[in-house]
């Protein structure tokens, strides 16, 4: 089982991953800080 | 979320197996201006075109958080009108998390999934006396109340 979130970083390979995986994307806005 | 959502082990497992996870910058462009990015963390549901469904601001602790995405998956499928799996998720989210302040949205939008599925009024109706019953002050039960006539 995976330790951590696998977070993709470009909403492109995202959006071809959800059509291809048929699944939601979760797209964070985050401050690094 | 850093510190204390995003390595629990549930919401690892929950959002790996159910949803494709994109993180960025607050300000990243043309993301931050498009999305109308205003704090963080902004946390956006998206269906695989890339249109928002669902939207939070702020921290959420696991046990909010993963009803939240339930909750925002339900509403990719309501929205398109894919009553079916909308309601699969709503049923998880109120079944697992029945404490969650998604909750309240979850058995408002379970009421009219079921509606736009059978045309049959009755679950509007429920969905109102059950928010009554359960969270009489949200503000889901307010939305709801005209469904006590039916």
């Amino acid at each position: 089982m995976e330790n951590k979130i696998e977070w993709a970083n470009k909403m492109d390979e995202a959006l071809a991953r959800a059509r291809s995986d048929n699944k939601p994307v979760l797209l964070d806005f985050f401050n690094p800080g | 979320m850093d510190a204390v959502t995003y390595p629990d082990a549930r919401v690892i497992s929950f959002v790996n197996e159910n949803m494709i996870p994109l993180r960025v910058r607050f300000d990243a462009q043309p993301l931050a201006t498009d999305f109308n990015v205003k704090w963080t963390p902004t946390i956006v549901t998206l269906d695989p075109e890339g249109k928002e469904h669902h939207r939070t601001v702020g921290f959420l602790a696991p046990e909010e958080f993963i009803p939240s995405l339930l909750l925002g998956i339900g509403k990719v499928y309501f929205d398109t009108d894919q009553f079916d799996a909308a309601l699969a998720n709503l049923e998880k989210l109120l079944s697992g998390y029945p404490k969650s302040h998604s909750a309240h949205e979850a058995i408002y939008l379970r009421g009219v999934s079921l509606y736009k599925k059978t045309d049959d009024p009755k679950p509007l109706k429920r969905a109102y006396e059950k928010l009554q019953e359960n969270y009489p002050g949200s503000e889901w039960t307010k939305r709801a109340y005209p469904y006590r006539l039916l």
